[in-house]
């Protein structure tokens, strides 16, 4: 009888009391890491953050058209600020993954396992998105300021739809670079864009029709100049 | 050891020719219509002038396919109609040559300072290889004040006509003068007289690879003449014609390239001008006498719809590059009655004042910075049309002199706006 107890009873009770205290000893384990990553991440943050700050980095980043960009979409107080925060993020994610894989359970560790494979083009999607967002700037800019100085009514929408153009082709690089949804992605797009010339041929076509033979006309058959010419020497 | 610039060839010919005491250097691309004249002008004057001296013509070509070269050698001068006083004791030298490295007039110019200093030359003339006002006494007038006053530089002094020269009025005239202190009326003029020991000078900086030898060499050898304290004047020459430049090439372009590298030269310079207050006239030799000048027709209404463009569509690159007050003063002039329009002068100054401050400070990228001045000028020159239509040329310069005198008001603010920004790129690097 005593056996039968020992075997039934308290064995699997003393089974389940040691798996208990293991797993619990892993929990706590687990929140010390994140609550260690999350002591460290704000640490880390603050120091990243004043010592951006002291170097500038804000003003070179307003120079570079980021500070304006990050202001804009409410991403951060400053460009520093917000370097402060991917530290952080970073940080306490890293814990996180830590603890998940101090657990050794085959689920956490196959996560952590994808997470650092997938990690690489996260940073490539990153870095693609900004570099995507200064070429529409400076493009953008660029455009602008020719169009000025040809005296093209419509620089303004113009440069726009250079930024515009440069922008969609970037984000949709950076979810390419991602794998998310490639096929679907590049078929929505070229659907997309597609749509777009298609759109606006038909509704100049139609609608403004005598402006595209105008335009047609003064390109391929200039008509004689009613305003006086500049005959300025400039040097 | 730098690098030999001449080929052999060319070397042996001016061992042959032994030492030459005057230099007159055309650099030339496509000139063959015009370079004859110029080559028989420079001739003459050399045989008029300078009949006791040693003197070679030096056509230094940046590849010309239209004969320039042929044009140069093969052009004859007949000196029976000359009505010579004095007969030569030297024949007068022709050379001409293609130049090496970046295609540019400074780098044709580069060429006949190498020559010049081959060949000891005490002075140098260069002229552009497409005038058809050059006459034989313009070579008098560029090379006796070197030869014989010692001068170093002469810069020419025309007779314009007052919508001739705009960027020159507005912007390069002023700007040398306040910076350097030293009036010289014809920055960029394209002739000049030269002393051997200032193109050995020239010669051996170090900006043969840089915008100089393509397109800033006028401005630069101005600039490096005063600046170094060598001794410059000027001579009037009368009127300037000479064929016009390419029509493809764009005003924003010539901006860039010019205000460029007056910017530019203000960063290598700054030590200098900082000190100077206030300018002095440079000495004017040559006889003054008016010219008849070709009419300038101008749309003053297309540059201030441009003026007025500029404002509204570029307000946030002007908003990043001008100071809050210029950038008020700037907008409230942008909206005035296009009849009333008048950009006043202390505004003028301190917009560009403001943009030499963004190109020190790199406040956006320095084509897009300077390539954005356009509308701005254009204002400038349509207040300046509209402020001149009934004036004579006195009362036009008796105007520019207004506008140097607001630069010069204006240069302490400069002075230590420049040091701030100086302060600020160097904490950012």
């Amino acid at each position: 009888m005593k056996q039968f107890w020992e075997q039934a009873i308290i064995g699997p009770l003393r089974e389940l009391g040691h798996q208990a205290v293991v797993s619990l000893s892993s929990l706590i384990g687990v929140l010390i890491l994140i609550l260690l990553g999350v002591m460290v991440g704000w640490l880390a943050k603050e120091v990243v953050f004043r010592v951006l700050r002291l170097l500038r980095f804000d003003r070179l980043c307003d120079r570079l058209g980021i500070g304006p960009e990050v202001g804009r979409l409410g991403l951060a107080r400053s460009c520093s600020y917000l370097a402060g925060q991917v530290v952080q993020g970073i940080i306490i994610l890293t814990a996180v993954l830590a603890g998940l894989n101090a657990t050794r359970s085959q689920w956490t560790q196959g996560l952590v396992e994808r997470f650092f494979l997938y990690l690489p083009h996260l940073l490539a999607a990153v870095v693609i998105l900004v570099l995507g967002a200064l070429v529409a700037r400076f493009l953008g800019r660029s455009a602008l300021i020719a169009a000025v100085n040809k005296n093209m009514p419509s620089a303004r929408l113009l440069a726009g739809l250079t930024r515009v153009f440069v922008m969609v082709l970037t984000v949709v690089a950076a979810l390419d670079e991602l794998g998310i949804s490639r096929t679907t992605i590049i078929v929505t797009f070229a659907i997309l864009f597609g749509g777009l010339v298609t759109a606006a041929a038909i509704a100049f076509g139609l609608g403004a029709r005598d402006l595209a033979r105008d335009l047609l006309q003064s390109q391929f058959r200039p008509r004689p100049k009613t305003e006086a010419e500049d005959a300025l020497r400039h040097l | 050891m730098a690098e030999e610039i001449l080929n052999v060839d060319v070397m042996e010919k001016l061992g042959a020719l032994g030492p030459v005491e005057i230099v007159v250097g055309i650099p030339s691309y496509n000139n063959a219509q015009t370079i004859g004249h110029v080559v028989q002008a420079a001739h003459a004057g050399l045989l008029k002038y300078f009949p006791d001296h040693r003197a070679l013509i030096v056509n230094s070509d940046g590849g010309s396919g239209d004969g320039t070269r042929e044009a140069v050698v093969q052009t004859s001068l007949d000196t029976q109609d000359l009505l010579l006083v004095r007969h030569t004791l030297h024949p007068v030298h022709r050379l001409s040559i293609p130049y090496h490295g970046l295609p540019g007039k400074g780098s044709a110019f580069r060429t006949v300072f190498r020559i010049a200093e081959l060949v000891q030359a005490r002075a140098l003339a260069v002229v552009d290889a497409d005038l058809r006002s050059i006459t034989p006494e313009w070579l008098d007038l560029l090379l006796r004040p070197v030869t014989e006053r010692e001068f170093d530089y002469v810069a020419p002094y025309y007779k314009r006509h007052k919508y001739d020269g705009t960027i020159t009025n507005s912007i390069v005239y002023p700007l040398t003068r306040v910076l350097y202190g030293r009036r010289v009326r014809q920055p960029i003029g394209g002739e000049f007289g030269i002393s051997g020991r200032l193109a050995r000078h020239f010669l051996g900086r170090d900006v043969w690879a840089t915008d100089v030898a393509r397109y800033g060499i006028d401005i630069w050898m101005t600039t490096t003449a005063i600046a170094e304290n060598f001794r410059v004047c000027q001579s009037y020459l009368g009127a300037k014609l000479h064929d016009p430049k390419d029509p493809g090439s764009d005003l924003s372009a010539m901006l860039v390239q010019v205000v460029g590298s007056v910017f530019s030269l203000m960063e290598t310079y700054a030590s200098t001008w900082r000190s100077v207050l206030g300018s002095l006239p440079a000495p004017i030799f040559g006889f003054p006498f008016e010219v008849g000048l070709e009419p300038v027709p101008i749309n003053v209404s297309r540059m201030l719809s441009a003026f007025g463009q500029g404002c509204r569509d570029l307000r946030p690159v002007y908003e990043n590059v001008l100071s809050p007050r210029a950038y008020r003063d700037l907008m409230s002039c942008a909206e005035q009655p296009s009849d009333k329009f008048v950009l006043p002068d202390e505004v003028w100054v301190a917009v560009i004042f403001d943009f030499a401050l963004a190109y020190h400070r790199r406040v956006i990228g320095l084509e897009h910075l300077l390539k954005s001045l356009t509308p701005l000028y254009l204002g400038w020159v349509a207040s300046f049309a509209r402020q001149t239509e009934e004036e004579g040329a006195a009362q036009v310069e008796e105007r520019i002199e207004r506008l140097c005198l607001a630069y010069e008001q204006l240069k302490s603010y400069l002075i230590t706006q420049w040091l701030v920004r100086t302060q600020e790129r160097r904490a950012e690097q």
